[in-house]
């Protein structure tokens, strides 16, 4: 493609774009840039997600805003705007607590705690023994 | 959108570092067995390296992405074609958001990739630096730039970092519509009137290069892809994914009676292997080194972007409170 | 409310043509924000406003439609400027992002009330869509308040750029509220309340969210200033946001898009 859509007008030197949201802006080509040294992080936030009343909420991502109010409002557009929700949570990430993933192993637990499982009480057997006994004693 | 042709950095010594053996084993051997890996797992140096660039590239590809057809969205005709253009556009955004958010995790800030993407230092697909000539430009790269970067998502969307898999599902269902958009308003315009058949014809001839471009050159056989392949960072060939889509999107753009400016463009019945004129991979090179006919202007507007933003973002920083990386 | 007469029928349209010309042009000029945001979240979230705007506007030209008037987009795209009643507050250029979030918030707030009270408008085919943009709005009004109290009380430049914009859009906002001549009509009605009580319940609404915001409400020496977008003379600017919004409408007149 050699047709160049960027034209530099000599004395002014912007770019006249195909697109007119950027011819408006009069952007000039400025070859090295440099970064940007003053960085402004604002805060991220974690955000929940429930699609009808009823169901749980789940986590869908997160976003940077400044403050939780604006979080909210943010949230609405980027993670609800097309589907289906009736409720919105955010949560600083900060203030998030985690197990992390090196204590992954506390979770491994002994298979022989049967007491706190339901298949860990077999009484029938117990209860026709005694259903049988009975009823020979009578 | 569009993450395609991804330029991994080949390491010094053609090797990854290995941080530590026994680390190293169980890592790749989660990943053989199909696991993913969180944030806050260990991970070899040389992965995250890889990811945040991948993800960095795909993220930006996106913010970039919003501006060739963003050209078009104060002029889209109608208002079907307006509030889909304007919704197609807006998820481009959205989906920057998103996978700035999975790189983030990786540890590097949202404002520190913006920033070497405005000073040049990182890349994004390199089909954004042609332009949108006219609005059928729009149509045509709706359709099938989105249809490329469908094919090379949903590959990587099978990969082994956690974020970035939830960000390309999330991802892939919204570029779904963009497909469905895409391929309306190419028909729209292939089946209308003379005028408006002549310029999606000339739109495809115009984008059908950088369209072969999009997924990058054959790949080198190296160690260092292989390690990639096996770490499920890169999940399929650029060679593999342009086969794939020539032969689900070429077979729709011939019966609409479009013409594809390639003469040797045919699928060998024997391999069924398309075959198609080498791209010029040293045009490919020209445009990413900043040498194309747009990458002065996106650039610029990104950084006005950024510049016009500032004040908004000052206006609002609570200082007492320290940046927190994302959670997932 | 069944059918309407001659009068009203008129007076019906020449109200649906001043809201949804707003909302058009407003959803239009804010649209030029996608892509090139102050921040990406903010962004999005301004994106689908500006697109609620222009849904809500070819639900009314639908309307209109209906009423004998022609199709939805042969209204937006085919008129000539001095056919449009929009405002001049929703001509202006996107400007700065302080401005356009300020024009946002002045015209919303008055959206909604407009739209609360034609959600009780004897023609019920107004009063119907009025219910179902209200959810739409609501979230509008919610993002717009957020905005101007949290800058307004901003660091930085912040409240001065804010109170600037307040200056500068509120003798145009006063515009939104230019009488048409069928007032009477749609008051006597029902239709509708009226613009002088619109911008009565606006100004008693935005004036204490912009106390609140620690902002000075400019006095207005000369509240006609504005007026004549609803009688079809407007600001050098409309005329180039037409043409450029129709270009490619205009390139090929027996074309589908």
């Amino acid at each position: 493609m050699s047709d160049k859509n960027i034209k530099s007008i000599n004395n002014i030197n912007s770019i006249i774009s195909i697109d007119p949201r950027v011819t408006r802006e009069e952007l000039s080509i400025v070859p090295d840039v440099d970064p940007i040294k003053d960085l402004h992080h604002w805060q991220t936030y974690e955000v929940f997600h429930q699609t009808k009343k009823g169901d749980r909420h789940l986590h869908v991502g997160s976003l940077h805003a400044p403050n939780p109010e604006m979080a909210v409002i943010l949230a609405k557009e980027q993670f609800a705007r097309r589907y289906k929700c009736v409720n919105l949570w955010v949560v600083s990430t900060g203030d998030v607590i985690s197990t992390g993933y090196d204590n992954e192993d506390i979770f491994d637990t002994t298979p022989e705690k049967v007491y706190r499982e339901a298949g860990g009480y077999k009484v029938m057997e117990r209860i026709n023994k005694f259903k049988k006994e009975r009823k020979q004693s009578t | 959108m569009y993450g395609g042709g991804y330029i991994f950095e080949e390491s010094k010594n053609g090797q990854t570092e290995t941080d530590d053996v026994n680390k190293l084993e169980n890592f790749e051997a989660r990943i053989a067995a199909g696991e993913k890996i969180e944030p806050a797992d260990w991970m070899p140096a040389e992965y995250r390296k890889q990811l945040i660039r991948m993800i960095e590239q795909h993220a930006h590809s996106e913010i970039i992405g919003a501006l060739p057809e963003g050209t078009w969205i104060t002029r889209a005709p109608g208002f079907r074609r307006k509030l889909a253009l304007m919704a197609k556009v807006q998820d481009e955004v959205g989906h920057a958001q998103l996978l700035y958010s999975a790189a983030e995790t990786l540890g590097k800030t949202r404002e520190d990739m913006i920033n070497d993407l405005i000073t040049g230092k990182s890349k994004y697909s390199n089909v954004f630096n042609y332009p949108a000539v006219t609005w059928a430009d729009t149509a045509i790269i709706a359709w099938l730039i989105d249809a490329g970067a469908i094919i090379n998502q949903v590959a990587n969307s099978k990969g082994s970092y956690g974020p970035y898999c939830r960000a390309l599902e999330r991802i892939c269902v919204e570029e779904s519509f963009h497909l469905k958009y895409g391929h309306d308003n190419v028909v729209f315009l292939a089946t209308g009137t003379s005028k408006q058949r002549e310029m999606v014809q000339e739109a495809l001839t115009r984008w059908w290069p950088p369209i072969m471009h999009f997924f990058g050159p054959s790949d080198k056989i190296s160690v260092h892809t292989e390690t990639l392949m096996r770490w499920k960072v890169k999940m399929a060939t650029n060679d593999d994914m342009r086969q794939k889509f020539l032969d689900m999107y070429v077979p729709k753009i011939w019966e609409l009676g479009l013409v594809i400016p390639d003469p040797l463009l045919k699928k060998n019945t024997d391999s069924g292997i398309w075959e198609y004129t080498e791209p010029d991979w040293q045009e490919f090179k020209r445009v990413i080194n900043g040498d194309g006919p747009c990458n002065q202007e996106r650039l610029a507007v990104r950084r006005r972007a950024e510049e016009k933003g500032e004040w908004v973002r000052k206006a609002l920083m609570r200082t007492e409170e320290k940046y927190t990386v994302p959670l997932s | 409310m069944k059918d309407l007469n001659e009068i009203q029928t008129t007076a019906v349209k020449d109200l649906l043509y001043r809201i949804a010309d707003d909302q058009l042009i407003l959803g239009h000029r804010n649209s030029e924000w996608t892509g090139l945001g102050p921040i990406l979240e903010e962004d999005i979230a301004f994106s689908s406003m500006a697109q609620d705007k222009l849904g809500q506007s070819q639900a009314l030209y639908q309307l209109l439609n209906q009423m004998g008037e022609k199709d939805p987009d042969t209204l937006a795209f085919t008129r000539s400027v001095d056919e449009y009643k929009c405002c001049h507050l929703v001509e202006y250029p996107i400007g700065e992002y302080d401005f356009s979030l300020m024009r946002h918030f002045l015209f919303d707030m008055s959206e909604a009330i407009r739209f609360n009270m034609l959600a009780s408008s004897s023609f019920e085919p107004l009063a119907k869509i009025s219910r179902k943009f209200k959810g739409e709005i609501k979230y509008h009004t919610m993002h717009a308040i957020t905005w101007i109290n949290q800058l307004g009380k901003g660091a930085g430049d912040s409240p001065v750029r804010i109170q600037k914009a307040l200056d500068e859009c509120f003798p145009l906002a006063l515009g939104i509220f230019e009488p048409s001549d069928y007032e009477d009509i749609l008051i006597e009605n029902k239709i509708f309340f009226g613009e002088k009580e619109l911008h009565e319940k606006w100004y008693d609404t935005v004036v204490p969210v912009l106390k609140n915001a620690n902002l000075k409400i400019p006095e207005i020496k000369d509240p006609e200033i504005s007026y004549g977008g609803r009688k079809g003379k407007h600001t050098e600017y409309l005329k180039p946001l037409i043409d450029e919004m129709t270009e490619v409408y205009r390139i090929d007149k027996d074309a589908e898009w």
